[in-house]
């Protein structure tokens, strides 16, 4: 007879590669057609109110990275959450949910399944999205440079100016930098499906997980901002209480102010590897929490 | 024979919390029955009377208040015991995007399977539920019957020794009802131990060689089919061949107790359906004597039972 381990990773990636399939054939990619249009009037859109005379190109190749990584964010995050908060429910009320339970599938297996099956979807969706945006930026890059180097040519700027504006315009190119803000909105989308599955696990219905999930993910954006203005408003100072409470709170309610890495590859700006590192730690321990949180209300429930 | 039993369920007790009540409803009450490897052991009662409760218990996806269950030993709370468990939930929907192949070889992977095993145990159980010409057929396109057959497939996938039925021929047309009742009876004659609960007494009669009947939470009869349908105050007599004067004079010789050629002496059968219903009123006159007692009364048997259990 087989033995059953209390966590076994070729299970998980069984319910992880089927709910991967089962969210593919309810046409999510359609999506990726809205993105592509989204992408192509972007990249011929032009802001002309907005620009100045000297970082035109820059400007433009922002504006059409702004465009991208916001369709990028929003699709993820909303993703995310909705796959997340639909599945269980609907496992259960058709009561597939009882056929899988009652084989030797622990608990805990058929979360993580579930989860990595959405975050395996939310990943390669990220990543055709971030290919497609790559290329067109790459040749949005590439025509933009020549110009101004055209333009630099004829007005006869000085080599080192026409390097320096050449390495500005290449800045707002595609970059590692880039990629690292792309990892950052599936990170941002891996934290907000673990809370989705957390409160699905004792949540009644689909539309109270969603909402409460894009609450906490519009919390999470103040978090920082309303902690600081209240420690720092207390004039005798915080009792070791109070900042444990603090500490909890931050604890629920997930910091996405450190997610504005984001905004800043959006600009161009180079983000340090110990920051994107921290990132990815930080965003293990809270989709480590989440799960945990979720498993603990899971494993006992009844059906 | 095997001296562990397939299913051991023990005092099992299920309270639901109740909305507008303290006090909790009890769904399942002291339950206890065990079924031996090899039976066919069916559970009947009236909608609500804990059929389903009692077979989510054994399952493990409901937490007894108290009591055990335990599956070929093993405890049901416990992963492990599972892996003997075949189950067939009442009308089951399975992921309607997977055709029937697909839907087999996701379950069969969930049970540890893999590879060419996958293949082969798929291929054998679409040829036993006779959905080979379905294979590639998407489920949600499938018929009731269809649905039924799948299940029973996914519940057998990985070979259990323990096969459990939530009305496994409900809805099911009488040709794909008589096709499911065929495969029990089959599987029954390969040894797999069967727990099946059903509203179709007459199913019931025909494959089960265990009943129990659950009325209220609590198991009212229990036993052989075969004694607890035979009525104790009659005798009856199978005669091969009788003739007019035969008979006549078999009458004369039960009347004088003389000999003559008996083929099998046994008692004559009630149905299932008739002891059925008969239990059922049993129990609901006792309930009713119980409730409309005076309130001094019960306090008084409630005191003599504290008295006698100190």
């Amino acid at each position: 007879m087989r033995r059953n381990g209390f966590f076994s990773p070729a299970r998980i990636m069984v319910i992880a590669g089927h709910t991967f399939t089962q969210l593919v054939r309810m046409k999510v990619f359609y999506f990726l057609v809205i993105f592509v249009a989204l992408m192509l009037a972007a990249s011929y859109f032009e802001m002309p109110w907005s620009r100045t005379a000297e970082d035109s190109a820059e400007q433009e190749l922002t504006i059409l990275k702004s465009t991208a990584m916001g369709a990028m964010t929003m699709f993820s995050v909303l993703f995310a959450i909705a796959a997340t908060a639909l599945l269980i429910p609907k496992d259960l009320e058709d009561r597939t949910l009882y056929t899988i339970l009652s084989k030797p599938v622990p608990r805990l297996d058929y979360l993580l399944g579930k989860l990595g099956g959405v975050l395996l979807l939310v990943a390669i969706s990220l990543l055709l999205m971030d290919s497609l945006l790559s290329v067109i930026l790459h040749f949005r890059t590439d025509s933009l440079l020549a110009h101004e180097m055209a333009v630099g040519k004829a007005q006869g700027w000085p080599q080192p100016d026409m390097d320096a504006r050449a390495e500005s315009i290449s800045q707002q190119g595609v970059t590692w930098d880039l990629q690292a803000g792309i990892a950052a909105i599936f990170f941002k989308a891996m934290i907000m499906a673990s809370i989705a599955l957390l409160i699905s696990t004792f949540s009644s219905s689909t539309l109270f997980t969603i909402v409460i999930a894009v609450v906490i993910y519009f919390i999470g954006h103040y978090t920082a901002d309303a902690r600081n203005y209240w420690l720092h408003s207390q004039k005798d100072g915080v009792s070791k209480e109070v900042k444990f409470l603090t500490q909890g709170v931050a604890l629920i309610f997930p910091d996405f102010q450190l997610f504005n890495i984001i905004d800043s590859t959006i600009e161009g700006k180079k983000i340090a590897p110990g920051i994107f590192s921290r990132l990815a730690t930080l965003t293990l321990f809270y989709s480590g929490i989440y799960s945990v949180l979720a498993w603990f209300t899971f494993r006992k429930k009844e059906f | 024979m095997e001296d562990t039993p397939a299913v051991q369920i023990n005092n099992l007790i299920k309270e639901f919390p109740s909305p507008f009540r303290k006090s909790k409803v009890k769904a399942v009450n002291d339950v206890s029955l065990t079924i031996m490897p090899g039976e066919v052991y069916g559970l009947i009662g009236p909608n609500g009377s804990g059929k389903s409760t009692t077979m989510k218990a054994l399952l493990g996806l409901l937490t007894p208040t108290a009591g055990s269950c335990h599956v070929f030993g093993k405890n049901s709370l416990k992963t492990d015991s599972r892996q003997e468990i075949g189950f067939l939930p009442e009308n089951p929907y399975f992921y309607k995007h997977l055709s029937g192949e697909e839907t087999l070889r996701f379950y069969a992977k969930l049970c540890g399977m893999r590879g060419k095993e996958v293949k082969e145990r798929v291929d054998e159980m679409l040829e036993l539920v006779s959905l080979q010409d379905a294979r590639k057929r998407r489920v949600g396109a499938y018929s009731k019957g269809m649905l039924q057959r799948i299940g029973l497939a996914q519940a057998l996938i990985h070979d259990p020794r323990l096969l459990i039925l939530d009305e496994p021929t409900a809805g099911v047309d009488p040709v794909g009802s008589r096709e499911i009742r065929d495969l029990i009876v089959d599987l029954k004659e390969r040894g797999v131990t069967i727990f099946l609960c059903s509203h179709l007494l007459e199913q019931v009669q025909e494959v089960c060689d265990h009943v129990g009947i659950i009325f209220k939470g609590k198991l009212v009869k229990e036993g052989r089919l075969e004694d607890l349908i035979a009525i104790e105050d009659q005798t009856e007599v199978i005669i091969r061949n009788a003739s007019d004067r035969t008979l006549a004079r078999i009458r004369a010789v039960i009347v004088d107790a003389k000999e003559s050629e008996f083929v099998r002496m046994g008692k004559p059968r009630t149905t299932l359906e008739r002891l059925f219903l008969d239990e059922a009123k049993k129990s609901e006159a006792h309930n009713t004597a119980i409730t409309s007692k005076p309130a001094d009364e019960s306090a008084i048997e409630d005191e003599e039972k504290g008295a006698h259990d100190a």
